[in-house]
């Protein structure tokens, strides 16, 4: 499986550099270096457009998600009583409801509000739909944090809003860029909402302006290097991230099972 | 997320008198964006797939009352039937296959070489788009692919995949992407066990399957538990995977690869000429509903045991 997976990965990066009637001829080679294939794929097969909306969409929507999720993780992880665990709950099951059971209700309210086909519009539902994960990852970073240090600040007298803003935020920093990371990772690769929420292309994220060249290939006859480009589009940014990052992301997305 | 509730019971006995004033609108404060957030864009929007799931609509005109009309239709559509049965397949067989192989691969990787390493490998394909997979697993299975290659390689004569058995391929691919996860959630569970465990079942004669067996499992048995309640979850949210192959931004991919996800979009937003029948794919995203919780709900009381400490 190791192997399988290397290979794979591998084969694909290779593939985005070799031209069309070679891949044909003989699917495993060593490239040919057809840088071309990239600036083709940029260029007309519109994954520039795309590119740039998805890195916009991204951004902003993990860095909204991690603003919202950050103060309610921390008053439900540190909270006391019925409330903040009833409350933990109702989260908590946001995360076993699917995106394909709300979407329909989701389309109208988005549709009423003329929010659909519309950048703000996804960045909102990404936003959105985060948010289960994104709360309850962060309850369980804050109730692990010691609790001395927010105890001294109530005795020295500040408030529990300062007493977060100032020393449980910049303590839980490590827990907030793995939510930030985990939410990028999870809406870069996102492509049924955008596949329902957005029509133009213009507008169009990367996972969508894949399968747009999917669909352009079935009239217009397939060139493999200019879809492989596309392909190594889509995973450079997250092989390069899982590189940098990646024992905090295998620690972040399995999280929840290992308690 | 039970776990956590329970996680959170034990940290957080109430160890004062009454919450002052004071902290309860600071609770207030930090918590209310995320709750407003969520409850109009998600808990709504869940409780509204009820009521619509009663009614004919197109999202346009009226809503018309239907009562039971549209779950009556479900169970004579052979469409959504399919789909359901495909949905059961991936959940069952395809849970089944998972937790054997990444027991299969624990096993193996127990005494390996760089298993870190190995691990990040097996878990890569869960932070890549479910499409590009898509894409590449086709492509592995392409006529005159790498698997007809190894085939023909074997003497063996090889079938059309993508065209006579793309459910296999799309269920073979399933598993492929989702095994890395639970091998590295059960790594991180054997991992925690004291090594001497394993030291004292060898003295006592004990082989690798009988030390996985009396040691290795009951001592994973609570994250089992937890990872077959992912899997569930999981699996019924797949839809990117399936939708990838022969779908494209305006097709759908064939009917008898479709699972309850896709057979939503299919009654909704979906192919050339988009159904709009929200009432009747209301209905579908229900069952799918009702199924996870009765799956999960069954899950919890059949292999829920008191986890050991050690």
């Amino acid at each position: 499986m190791v192997v399988v997976n290397l290979t794979v990965l591998a084969w694909m990066l290779v593939t985005s550099l070799r031209e069309h009637r070679e891949i044909f001829a003989r699917p495993f080679d060593w490239p040919t270096f057809a840088w071309g294939n990239y600036a083709k794929a940029w260029q007309s097969a519109d994954f520039g457009v795309a590119a740039g909306n998805s890195l916009l969409l991204v951004a902003t929507a993990a860095v909204a998600v991690v603003i919202v999720a950050a103060p309610a993780g921390y008053a439900l992880g540190r909270g006391v009583g019925r409330a903040a665990a009833s409350l933990t709950l109702y989260f908590a099951l946001g995360i076993g409801v699917p995106v394909q059971v709300i979407v329909i209700p989701l389309f109208v309210l988005m549709e009423r509000l003329s929010l659909v086909n519309n950048l703000f519009g996804l960045f909102l539902l990404y936003v959105a739909v985060s948010l289960p994960f994104t709360v309850f990852l962060l309850t369980g970073y804050f109730a692990s944090l010691p609790a001395e240090l927010e105890e001294a600040a109530a005795i020295d007298g500040a408030s529990r809003l300062r007493a977060f803003w100032t020393i449980m935020l910049p303590l839980a920093r490590s827990g907030l860029i793995t939510a930030f990371t985990l939410n990028a990772i999870g809406l870069w690769n996102e492509a049924f909402l955008a596949l329902v929420f957005v029509q133009s292309t213009g507008k169009q994220t990367l996972p969508l302006a894949l399968l747009g060249f999917l669909a352009k290939q079935q009239y217009s006859g397939a060139d493999y290097g200019v879809l492989f480009a596309g392909v190594a589009m889509l995973v450079l940014p997250m092989l390069l991230l899982y590189v940098w990052l990646g024992r905090r992301i295998i620690e972040g997305m399995t999280l929840g099972a290992g308690k | 997320m039970a776990v956590l509730v329970r996680e959170h019971a034990r940290l957080h006995r109430p160890h004062g008198p009454s919450i002052s004033r004071q902290r309860r609108r600071a609770f207030l404060v930090l918590t209310l964006p995320a709750v407003i957030l969520y409850t109009i864009f998600f808990v709504g929007p869940t409780l509204a797939s009820f009521w619509v799931s009663l009614h004919a609509w197109d999202g346009v005109t009226e809503m018309r009352w239907r009562g039971l009309g549209n779950y009556a239709l479900l169970l004579e559509d052979e469409v959504f039937l399919a789909a359901f049965r495909n949905t059961l397949a991936i959940l069952l067989a395809g849970g089944l296959l998972v937790f054997l192989l990444s027991f299969a691969l624990l096993l193996g990787m127990r005494a390996m070489a760089g298993r870190r390493f190995a691990r990040s490998v097996i878990f890569f394909p869960n932070i890549i788009a479910p499409i590009v997979l898509s894409v590449l697993w086709g492509f592995l299975f392409s006529t005159g692919g790498l698997v007809d290659a190894a085939l023909s390689g074997m003497g063996l004569d090889p079938p059309n995949w993508l065209g006579d058995h793309l459910f296999l391929v799309i269920f073979l691919g399933l598993i492929w992407t989702h095994t890395g996860f639970y091998v590295t959630i059960l790594m991180a569970a054997t991992d925690r066990i004291p090594r001497y465990f394993y030291e004292a079942a060898e003295l006592d004669g004990a082989g690798p399957l009988q030390q996985f067996r009396h040691i290795t499992m009951p001592l994973t048995w609570d994250v089992v538990s937890t990872a077959a309640v992912i899997w569930t979850i999981s699996s019924l949210k797949v839809f990117d995977f399936i939708y990838a192959f022969g779908g494209t931004s305006n097709d759908l991919p064939p009917i008898h690869t479709w699972n309850t996800a896709v057979f939503i979009y299919a009654q909704t937003f979906g192919g050339r000429v988009p159904a709009y029948s929200f009432g009747y794919a209301s209905a579908s995203a229900v069952v799918t509903l009702v199924s996870i919780v009765i799956f999960v709900l069954l899950l919890r009381r059949v292999i829920r045991r008191d986890p050991i400490q050690f």
